[in-house]
This record gives C-alpha cells, structure tokens and sequence, in this order.
C-alpha cells in the first residue's frame, strides 16, 4: 500500500499537476518557488485534513487557490460570462490490491483505481445564498464562505481521514510557523505508532490520574474556598482538569527527550527525532508515508550525514518523499530517486533517453542539480569559457556575478545535447555558448532541434556565424582560429592583452600560441583584470 | 476453501441469532451480514451487541440496499451514469413511467435512457432497479465490482434471503462464484417485501430461493440445509401447527417453548371485545396498512415490519381473505397475503388474537374463541 501517483488542479502554485511515485525514496529537487513544498503539504493536506498543521476544516482561503484561476473566475464574472466557482482537487492514488473498499473509477481518469480524492468546492447548499451574491454583482473575491472540503475515496464514498490507512507524517524544520501548538507533529507521529489498546491504555490513566488529582486534599479545599468565595452566578464553580475533548490526553501529554521538553530541543535534533520516529512506525495494517521538507535546514554537515544515513536504511519499507534544494542530500540519495520540478514539469532520470541517463549516472550528479536547481543557466564547453563569461557578465552588470542573479554558468564538455534534453523536459532557460569550430552548417546540424522552425522560446544557442580563417600553422595543423581566444582578440586591440595577460609578444600569432596551449591561465587573468574590454557580439548575446 | 450455503428455517427457529453467531465466530476477514428490512438490520445490531458487547470491528451490518448503493453502485457507476447519485428512492411499484398510452397500458422508459429508466429527476435511484444496475455496472467493468466485493468481505450473511427477487438473484449467483463465502438463511414462508417488479426470475418468486439454487446454479457447489433450524423456539406448539397449515408442502415445524399461561394459542374475537382483550392481555396489534384502525395506546406494526420480532402476545387485524382462509383451509389465498398472515401468526409466543365477528355454531380445528366473562 503506498501512494504510487499525485495529481493536483488549482493548489496554490499548480493549475494542473500530475506526479508519479516510487514505492520507496523519491527526492523533490527544485529551485525555491517550484512548488516542492506545495506538492508535501498538498499529500499531506489530503491523508490528514491538516495544512500548516492545523486543521484546514475551518480555516478556508481565498489563498489557496491558484492565482490565475481565481482572477480568471473573477475577471469572467465581472464581464458578466457564466462562470464556474474553481475547485481544488487533490488525487491519491494508491497501489497494490490490499484496499479494495477505496477501489472505484470516481477519479479525474474515470479508470479502475484505488485511492482518495480531496476536494475542496462550492457546496450545493448555499446555492440560494449563492445565486443573490451572483445578481447583486458583487463578487471581488472568491465565495470561499460558500466552499466545503469534501474527502472521498474512488469508490465515491465519504470518508474521513482517520480512515484512510496510509498514515502521513509531516517533518518539517525549516520554519517556526508552528510556535503554537508546536507539538501537533510529534504527538500525532507518537499517536501513530500506537495500536488501539495502547490508546485506551493511556486514556485510562489520564482519566485516573484526573479523578487522583479532584480527590487530592489541597483540591478540595480550594475547590471549597472557590464556591464560598465566587458568586459568579447559582451554579457552581469548581477547578478541574480539562476532560472534555475527545483526546485530552494527547493535549496534556509531551514528549521528553533526556528530561528536555520536545519543543525546547534544537531545530536540528527535533527533525532528526521527528524523522526516526516515523521511521519506526510499523503498524501492521497500516502503512505510513513521511514527508520531509528541506532536512538540509537546521542540520550540521555531520548531522546531514547521520540523517541521510538512516533515511536510506528505511526507504526499503517506507515510503520517504524529501524536498530539498541542497545538492549534497538528492546526490548522496541516489540519482534514481530524483524528480526535477520545474514551472510544474517534473522529470525523472528514466524519463532521458537511455544513453544520457546513463551519462547522467556517471557523472557526479551535482552538474544535473545545478542545472535544475538555477533561475538560467549558460551552457560552455570548458572551465576557461566559463571564466571569460563570467567576466563578460561582470562587465555588462555592475560587475555583479551570474549566480548573484540565479544565473548558473556550467561547463559541460561535449555534453551540450544531454543537458539540453532535460532543459527541454522542464521548461529550463537555458543557453548555450559554443565555438563554431569553422564549420557554422555543421553547429546549426547539431543544435536543429533548437534553432529556425523549431527554436524553443526558452533555449537559445549562441556562437559565432562568421568563419575566421589565417596562416597559422600549429605543427602541421592549420591554427584554429574559431575559438572563445581568438575571437576575444578579434574584437580587441591584441596588444591590450600583453597587458592584461602580463605577457610582452610582438606578434599576433605568438599570442595565439600561448593563449591557446595556456587557456585555463589566460583565462583567470581575463577574469581577474581591471582593464576594459570588448566581446564578442555572441557572448553578449548569450548574456542579455 | 470456500462455501455457499443456504438455510432454510421456521419461524422463531432462531435465525438471527444462528447468523449472528456465525459471523463473530469469523476472527479472520471481513464480514458483511445484510438482510432486507431496517427493522432486522437493527435486529441483527441489537442481537451482535446481546452476544458480543458491542459490534466487532471486522462486522458490518447493512441492509441490502445500503450495500447495493455503498459497493454495487457507486465505485464503478461511472461505466453507467457519471451524475452524482442523490441515494435511493423506495418504490411499489414498477418505476420509470412514461406515459399512459391511450390503449390502456402504461409504458416505462427503456434501459436504453439510462437516466429516465434507472433515476428520478432528483437523481435517486428506483429501488427496483438498483440491483439491475449493480449488475449492468459489474458487466461493464468486466467484474470489478464482485471482484471489489470480494476483497472486502470473506464472508458475507444474508438474513432473510427469502425477500431477494430479480436481479437481486444474478447477484447472488455471482457472489456465488466470487471468492467470498456466502452463507444464506431464510423462511420461503415470510415472503413479504415484493418491491421487484422486474419480470427477471420471475418464477422463482413467493419464496422459491431454494428452486432457483438447485434450477440456476447448479454449478455454484451450494449446499442447502433444511434441519438445523427447523425448531421454533418462539412459538408454542398450538402456534406451530396452526401457522404449519398455511405452507401443507413443508415439514411442519416443531416447538420447544413449553411455556404455559393462562391464554395460549389461537384465539378468535369479536371487534366489541377488542378494548377487553387489549386490556386483559396487552397484545402487539398487528394490521395490513397503517389506513387499518386500531387502538393507538397499544404497540402496533404492519404485518410487513413485524418480520424477524418476537412478541408475547399479538392481535391480528385481518384482511377478508385471511378470514376465508380461517374458515376454509382450501381457500386459495395468494402467495403475498399467505406469507404475511404467516409472519402475523408466528410473531408470538404464547397467543395470537384475530378479529373476527364469529357465529357462536362456528368450529374450527386448532382455534379457540374469547368469550369475555362479564
């Protein structure tokens, strides 16, 4: 039993999105804003009713709409078009045959499935009240007070979350959004782990512990002193001990670590303990699903080790689904279990072609995140490249460096085409910066799929469309004068660069030599220089 | 391995509470106990918490048609009807009128108009037709929704099997097929409930399950058992044989309540005694519609909700046939008022009223008359 596909319409930053999961780890990698944490609380919200760990039930917004299609609804209605209210839908579904009361083709597939649905909706009863706010045309926000949350399984039937036996568990250390009631996460993880008996057990005591307390001396004769003295009205008044929830128990208990209350530990730790909580739910006929939302925050680089440790001894028979932006975890996890996301695109290793995954395994993982995880990235060939477009960009922006703006220069060897291929699957602004090498029809056969009829808005290739041609010999090879060097000393005075290389040739083709056989040098001295420059046209093209 | 089986029983033989203890003998799986009415539904609640405390948390108990709608409709009601259903609409009589045509006869919106045949214009669904759709949704979903089932429930308890007519039996024999063990009891004699009009196995209707079984699943490996609950433990004897009477081609059943009270068995009374009995005697009044008067200080069912409840003692408000019957055995009262007077008469313990303004010169075999001493 575990969630094997998510599918969203109208949360918050999706309009429609649709996921599927592995059985065990699967790692979110996305930039800031891409919606990772929208997807965790998205599930979450579904298997518990619970969102920013409060029930959502009666705390509806206007907010959690998506944007665009609450201002399309209001734009409509303004115009005076028929319009229907937007809804929220959030789809489960659930894998294996062990559910079979949540089995049914009430899904926005109409197919043969088991799982949930959580909708949150105009509710037909206040159709009346509804219809007089439509004639008075005053509608400027959403009717949210006319909206219900409904919860049902596949086979159309009204559940409630305590029935759905896939329990979530939420850890979260990345904010102090939870100072009030700060413990609902731990306490419901605690609750989690306990079978039925247990729970009567501690509910017992409470009660026991409760009437010990009314029976205690010093109670009493306070409780006397209360009646003699309050006259708040003909009935009594009486100090006691809350009893009245249904749960009082789970109100009154904390959890302690080493004497220290749960909520006076560190960030770090409580996500830690969270974390191995969760993971040593084991409940027989329940299956338990944990979200973790950006571990990286709060954790020492040791502790980030510690905790990646045991998070791959257990992704074996839990299911774990991790958000992060950090590298360092979504590569230690496995390359396997990643899911890009971005601009509601999602992308998985096995969604490449054959070869560039197994490319991808090879290397070491992190040049796939830093394309992900980047606002644009500028694709070059090697380091020196990246070095000179590092500097073009200073030039052109205040000497602001790339990253500073989101903006990832990546050299990528020969592997422009693998990278590519994702950027094109995830809607990635991507640029690339190639030398034509001499041969400009052979640069536009390779990038065919990018450039004229078929060019994407979000992937631009640039190089330079003129051939360079000398009398430089280099052995017995002609000089290849189609390269970032040259074409650097094309468009400046050359002998500005003895300066700027701290070199003394007289001849233009002995500069050539040295540039060439010392490009890594060369270039730290371009990007390290104080002295002005020009580039050429294609660089600043790639760099706008 | 699996099994089907049916039970055939008497009236007071215990029924409800043989199924009620076969269920919770069932630790393993899931278990469904369904029958027609409410009023056994919460018969069989009652009976479960009697015995058990309270309701197991592997038991459900539902009627027939809350099932049908819960597991037979609604998962896969999308191969048929995609709006959502408003719940179900209890109907008499053969739904989806059309219109009359000028000849006489009434024509019905074909199944083809999957909305008009099937749904009121509130979108519930016509009782007569909900077992017709559970099929037709299982057929289109090549099985899915038996398979479902199946999963759910190991075993599944049909009280008063007897009141399954029509489509409600093409069920039956696909349950008989699927992986569940399907355990069935039911008098044939207390067919009360005829709500399907359908003209589905119509031959197998007033109680003859038993038929259908050995004629239409002769492959579903059904064992039919005729003894274990053939003793009524309700009824005295005088009771037994006179209601014995109404069904000549069953085994009469046999008592072993032994009771003795100062008014035992069947009695006949004249309407200006009524008010002297109801007092004397404090019967259950039993009638055939609520448009029947009685007094309303006393307990009073129709004889259709009475079924499965056991009372000391009962007054029977007949209908004319009844007393034709009463007077002539021969009489040939139809299968429906047969079952109900059935029901009627082995509702009690020790006596049954019926009233009937009687000639003094009147005998007959086995019924006794009240004469109030004033």
């Amino acid at each position: 039993m575990k969630i094997s596909r998510i599918k969203i319409e109208n949360f918050k930053c999706f309009e429609t999105f649709d996921l599927t999961l592995n059985d065990g780890l699967n790692i979110l990698v996305g930039n800031n804003e891409a919606g990772k944490s929208t997807i965790l609380e998205a599930i979450h919200l579904a298997l518990t009713g619970l969102f920013n760990g409060r029930y959502l039930k009666n705390e509806l917004t206007q907010y959690l709409f998506n944007n665009q299609v609450v201002a399309k609804y209001l734009y409509d209605l303004d115009q005076g078009k028929a319009a229907i209210p937007p809804y929220i839908l959030i789809e489960i579904f659930i894998s294996g045959e062990d559910l079979p009361s949540f089995e049914g083709n009430d899904n926005s597939e109409k197919i043969k499935e088991c799982g949930i649905a959580l909708k949150i909706a105009f509710d037909d009863k206040y159709q009346a009240e509804f219809e007089q706010l439509i004639k008075n045309e005053n509608v400027k926000t959403l009717p949210i007070e006319y909206y219900n949350i409904f919860l049902t399984s596949f086979a159309r039937e009204n559940i409630t979350a305590r029935s759905i036996p896939i329990k979530s568990a939420m850890i979260d250390s990345s904010s102090n959004r939870y100072r009030n009631g700060s413990d609902i996460y731990i306490s419901r993880i605690v609750r989690d782990n306990l079978e039925p008996e247990d729970i009567v057990d501690i509910s017992q005591a409470h009660r026991k512990m409760r009437d010990n307390f009314m029976r205690d001396a010093s109670i009493k004769a306070i409780n006397e002193k209360i009646k003699q003295s309050v006259k708040i009205s003909d009935k009594n008044v009486e100090l006691s001990v809350e009893l009245l929830s249904k749960n009082a128990w789970e109100n009154s208990l904390i959890t302690y670590l080493d004497d220290v209350p749960f909520h006076y530990i560190g960030k770090g730790e409580q996500c830690i303990v969270k974390t191995e909580l969760a993971l040593a739910h084991k409940k027989s006929k329940e299956a338990s699903l944990i979200l973790i939302e950006e571990p990286e925050n709060h954790l020492s680089y040791s502790k980030l080790n510690q905790f990646v440790h045991s998070i791959k001894k257990h992704c074996e028979d839990k299911q774990i689904i991790i958000s992060t932006h950090n590298s360092f975890v979504a590569n230690k996890l496995g390359l396997d279990n990643l899911i890009l996301l971005n601009d509601s695109k999602t992308l998985r290793l096995n969604d490449l072609k054959l070869e560039t995954k197994s490319f991808f395994e090879k290397i070491s993982g992190y040049d796939t995140l830093r394309l992900i995880l980047c606002k644009k990235a500028i694709l070059v060939e090697g380091d020196s490249d990246e070095l000179v477009l590092q500097k073009a960009y200073m030039f052109e922006n205040d000497g602001k460096l790339p990253i500073e703006d989101g903006i990832d220069v990546i050299s990528v060897g020969t592997s422009f085409l693998r990278f590519l291929e994702i950027a094109e699957k995830i809607n990635k602004l991507v640029v690339v910066v190639t030398d034509n090498d001499g041969d400009v029809e052979a640069v536009q056969k390779k990038y065919e799929n990018y450039l004229g009829d078929k060019a994407k808005s979000h992937i631009k290739i640039c190089f330079d469309g003129t051939v360079d041609t000398g009398d430089l010999m280099v052995g017995s090879k002609p000089f290849n004068y189609n390269t970032l060097e040259p074409k650097m000393l094309k468009v400046n005075d050359w002998q500005d660069f003895n300066t700027i290389l701290e070199t003394s040739f007289d001849r233009l083709d002995d500069l050539h030599k040295y540039m060439k056989q010392n490009k890594t040098a060369c270039a730290l001295k371009v990007f390290d220089t104080e002295e002005e420059m020009e580039f050429p046209d294609y660089i600043i093209e790639a760099i706008k | 391995m699996k099994t089907n089986k049916l039970i055939i029983a008497a009236a007071g033989a215990g029924k409800t509470t043989f199924i009620v203890n076969e269920a919770l003998n069932q630790k393993e799986g899931n278990v469904l106990i369904t029958t027609y009415t409410r009023a056994n539904e919460e018969e069989i609640r009652k009976k479960v918490i009697e015995i058990n405390k309270c309701i197991p948390e592997n038991i459900t108990i539902q009627t027939w048609f809350s099932f049908l709608l819960q597991h037979g409709v609604r998962p896969y009601q999308g191969c048929l009807f995609e709006k959502n259903i408003k719940g179900m609409i209890l109907v008499n009589k053969q739904s989806a009128f059309r219109y009359k045509h000028r000849n006489g006869f009434s024509v019905y919106y074909k199944e083809e108009d999957t909305q008009k045949h099937y749904f009121t214009d509130t979108f519930k669904i016509y009782s007569d037709k909900l077992s017709k759709f559970v099929f037709r949704c299982n057929q289109k979903s090549d099985g899915a929704v038996i398979d479902r089932l199946s999963r759910i429930y190991s075993h599944i308890f049909i009280d008063e099997v007897q009141d399954l007519a029509g489509y409600d039996l093409e069920l039956l024999k696909l349950l008989f097929g699927s992986d569940s063990n399907i355990n069935m009891v039911g008098d044939p004699r207390q067919v009360t409930y005829l709500t399907h009009n359908e003209s589905k196995f119509k031959k197998y209707r007033d109680g003859r399950i038993k038929d259908f079984i050995q004629n239409e699943c002769k492959g579903s490996n059904c064992e039919i058992d005729e003894e274990t609950l053939n003793l009524s433990h309700r009824n005295n004897e005088l009771i037994c044989s006179f209601s014995s009477k109404l069904y000549p081609n069953f085994e009469p059943c046999t008592s072993n309540q032994n009771d003795v009270t100062k008014h035992d068995g069947i009695f006949l009374l004249r309407k200006q005694d009524v008010e002297k009995y109801l007092e004397a005697y404090n019967p259950t009044q039993l009638r055939h519609s609520i448009k029947t008067e009685v007094n309303k200080s006393y307990n009073t069912l129709n004889f259709g909700d009475s079924k499965g409840l056991t009372f000391d003692r009962v007054l029977i408000y007949p209908t004319e046939l009844f007393i034709k019957w009463i007077i002539d055995n021969n009489y040939n009262l139809k299968p429906t008022s047969r079952s109900k007077f059935y029901v009627a008469i082995t509702r009690a313990r020790y006596s049954v009223g019926i009233i009937y303004d009687f000639d003094s010169s009147l005998e007959i075999e086995g019924v006794k008359f009240y004469e109030p001493n004033n």
